[in-house]
């Protein structure tokens, strides 16, 4: 098992690169070979990447992020996972070289970072608090989705307004269906968002029963939901167009790396982790 | 000789002096090379390697005019439809000087491709029927190009590939090329040499099309349209779209439109007469009075423009009213009048893209550069495909001496056999019968294989060494039916010559 482990963390960086490049063809050459290859090859290592997630949590008997590599190798995952779904949703390839590139990277970093051993750390054996993280992972995975596309349509759309046609004019599939993958991008981010912070707050009532709303880090969670939702709400009513929600959804991304990195460096709270 | 265009008056006979590489003439092909720039002739040079002298390859020639050298007073009196051109074709084979004819009129060029049995006679007789016949004055210097042997395989190549075309990669072209090659095909004119190179140019057309960006991108203006939309909304077929005008511009974009699946066309006008003319052509399309604009537009995607007013039909407060009043969906505005139908500014709202004629250029201007930036790429297409052809004429050429020499090892193998058979068991004879067949069959292989394929100049002379060494001369009592059948199989090989895209034997 160990070795099977081990040999996966050069399998999945190496297995996703060559995905990346399959997508690369697709995007700068619009080969049709690559085109049909991209999405089963990208599903076929999804579920090896999955495999090698049950195969640690089976190795260590608890939740696979208590490492950084644990934890990037379960980002990268969800960032597959969704990208996956909106192209599967969407019927639209030409954008994966950009995602799967993304993913490529976390898991590089993951494997780079992998250690023989795993600190045995009890919170990770709660099954709510999996249920909270995997929640939290896959909507911030999917605002990471999201965001990218809302960059590929506000370069879309500066070109067409201004008749400039960069290098991305041409490349990319219409306006119409980057907002639409954006939009799945953001619906399923705030659906899991919405599910961790639920089960984040009945995780900590149940933990830390006194004043952990004015967790630094729950504070921002709450003001990232805030922004995606009211997004969403605005789009919905029509409120909004396209350009204010990419827009948003950048500024959203925003808050969360706020919420990852500044929040953990400059403000202390039970939320060190991650 | 070299290929090049025939210089001198078009009567003088076909000159068999060498002439300069550089001689100037107004030749399509020679001017393409130029503009495919030094970088791809020297490629195309080095991929042809040593068979680029021509002798490798087949008798050819071309005569032709094209956009390039003949004025379109000129070109439309030189132009066959197609039965004219069935009768051209019956009038050529008639000669006997010629064996093979291919005639490829379009509306910007006409050429005809020989395989002569006398080059001197078959050029007289195609430059007096095909084009003297028709327009004398052809005869003047610089108007007619004359290509050979493997100038004119390229140039046909080139031209299926959308290399020579006015619009550097138009598609159309390769159709063109496709029905000449069926209306050879039918008259039976296109015989086992022609059957093959139109296969190879058909490929070349192909693959140009596939693997490259030579047709890449819209490069004239209702095609641009149809680009910037593609850009926006998902689905053409769920477009609406407004056109403001009803003139000649605005039938030809909703022309291109409508072929590529807009169905919800919607016309204003001025003159409602103009716009049920519109309607006439296009009978799917509702026409609205030309004050209802500003309404019809809430409900477009797509606005095109194309008035002779002077003054903007369309300003940035009337277009922002319609905008505020339709849900968020982006608006596309093509403003094709001159001057400018819809006020510039307008292109400041929220989700309006406007774009003017010239934004327009902008854009096929664009696609043209990249475009001719692929053109280095065809060339080698090109060059492969000729390569192709080469090795299939070659092993043309080899499998009538492959096939005496097989029938000479066989009659061998059955001679020694038959002396020697007597002296063994009856049970053996069999096995002996076996053993020597595949001796034979062995020994031959890799001969057979090097006259088959190998490339270069010297392949004729080692043919002749091969026929001296074994003594396969030409009384062979089989040679001509072996001849024939081999000539009948390269033929049967490539009876779909307009469809089939198949390789030729590994050489």
């Amino acid at each position: 098992m160990q070795l099977l482990l081990r040999s996966a963390n050069i399998v999945l960086p190496l297995a996703y690169l060559l995905v990346a490049v399959d997508y690369g063809f697709v995007f700068f050459a619009a080969d049709p070979r690559a085109q049909r290859a991209a999405a089963p090859a990208l599903r076929a290592v999804i579920l090896l990447h999955l495999a090698y997630l049950l195969g640690l949590a089976a190795q260590w008997g608890q939740f696979p992020a208590a490492t950084e590599s644990q934890a990037l190798s379960l980002i990268a995952f969800a960032v597959a996972v969704v990208y996956a779904y909106v192209e599967w949703h969407g019927r639209e390839r030409s954008t994966g070289f950009w995602l799967v590139a993304l993913v490529f990277f976390f898991q590089l970093l993951a494997s780079v970072l992998a250690r023989p051993e795993t600190p045995d750390r009890a919170i990770f054996h709660d099954p709510i608090f999996a249920i909270h993280v995997s929640l939290a992972l896959l909507g911030y995975a999917a605002f990471a989705v999201a965001a990218a596309y809302a960059f590929l349509f506000l370069q879309l759309y500066r070109d067409l307004k201004a008749g400039r046609f960069s290098t991305f004019y041409g490349k990319l599939p219409p306006l119409a269906v980057l907002e639409r993958m954006m939009l799945v991008a953001l619906t399923a981010g705030f659906v899991s968002l919405t599910g961790a912070v639920v089960t984040g707050a009945f995780w900590a009532q149940r933990l830390y029963p006194s004043d952990w709303l004015h967790d630094p880090k729950i504070l921002a969670t709450l003001i990232t939901w805030a922004i995606y939702g009211m997004a969403l709400l605005l789009r919905r009513l029509r409120r909004w167009q396209g350009r204010q929600t990419a827009l948003a959804s950048l500024a959203g991304l925003g808050t969360i790396l706020f919420s990852l990195v500044a929040v953990n460096l400059f403000f202390s709270g039970f939320h060190a982790f991650l | 000789m070299p290929d090049s265009p025939h210089p001198g008056s078009a009567r003088d006979s076909l000159d068999p002096a060498p002439r300069g590489a550089g001689d100037p003439g107004p030749a399509g092909a020679t001017a393409a090379a130029d503009r495919a720039g030094a970088g791809a002739s020297e490629a195309g040079a080095r991929a042809r390697g040593p068979a680029a002298n021509g002798a490798a390859g087949p008798s050819l020639l071309l005569l032709g005019i094209d956009f390039h050298t003949v004025p379109i007073e000129l070109r439309e009196r030189v132009t066959y439809g197609h039965e004219e051109a069935e009768k051209m074709l019956v009038h050529l084979l008639a000669r006997s000087a010629i064996a093979e004819a291919l005639l490829l009129s379009t509306c910007n060029r006409t050429e005809v491709v020989l395989q002569p049995r006398d080059e001197e006679q078959a050029y007289r007789a195609a430059l007096d029927l095909v084009f003297l016949s028709r327009a004398p004055e052809i005869e003047r210097p610089g108007l007619l190009y004359v290509k050979r042997n493997q100038g004119a395989a390229r140039h046909l190549l080139a031209v299926a590939c959308g290399l020579e075309s006015m619009v550097l990669g138009e598609s159309e072209i390769l159709g063109q090329v496709k029905q000449a090659a069926a209306l050879a095909e039918a008259v039976g004119a296109a015989g086992p040499v022609l059957r093959r190179l139109l296969r190879s140019a058909l490929a070349a057309g192909r693959r140009a099309r596939q693997e490259t960006a030579i047709s890449a991108g819209a490069v004239s203006l209702g095609y641009a349209v149809i680009e910037l939309a593609r850009n926006i909304f998902r689905d053409l077929d769920d477009c609406r779209v407004l056109l403001i005008g009803a003139g000649e511009i605005a039938r030809a974009v909703a022309r291109n439109l409508a072929e590529r699946g807009a169905r919800q066309l919607t016309v204003v006008n001025r003159t409602p007469e103009r716009a049920r003319q519109f309607q006439e052509e296009f009978p799917q399309a509702a026409a609205l009075p030309f004050a209802e604009r500003f309404g019809a537009i809430r409900e477009a995607d797509l606005v095109i423009a194309s008035t002779g007013a002077d003054e903007p039909v369309i300003t940035r407060r009337q277009l922002a009213e319609a905008m505020a009043a339709r849900p968020s969906r982006p608006l596309l505005v093509v403003d094709l009048g001159v001057p400018r139908n819809v006020e510039p500014e307008a292109g400041r709202i929220e989700n309006v893209f406007l774009h003017s004629i010239d934004s327009l250029d902008h854009l096929i201007q664009r696609n043209l550069k990249r475009r001719k930036d692929e053109m280095p790429r065809v060339q080698e297409i090109v060059d492969e495909e000729i390569a192709h052809f080469h090795g299939w004429y070659r092993g043309m050429q080899a499998e009538p001496l492959i096939a005496r020499l097989q029938k000479q090892a066989e009659r061998i193998r059955r001679q020694e056999l038959s002396q020697a058979l007597p002296h063994f068991p009856e049970s053996s004879h069999e096995h002996l019968d076996r053993l020597t067949r595949s001796l034979v069959r062995k020994i031959l292989h890799h001969p057979s294989d090097g006259l088959r394929g190998r490339e270069g100049t010297e392949h004729l002379p080692r043919l002749d060494l091969v026929r001296e060494l074994f003594r396969l001369d030409d009384t062979d009592p089989d040679a001509g039916e072996t001849h024939e059948a081999s000539e009948r199989a390269a033929g049967e090989g490539s009876a779909t010559a307009a469809d089939a895209d198949e390789k030729p034997p590994a050489e």
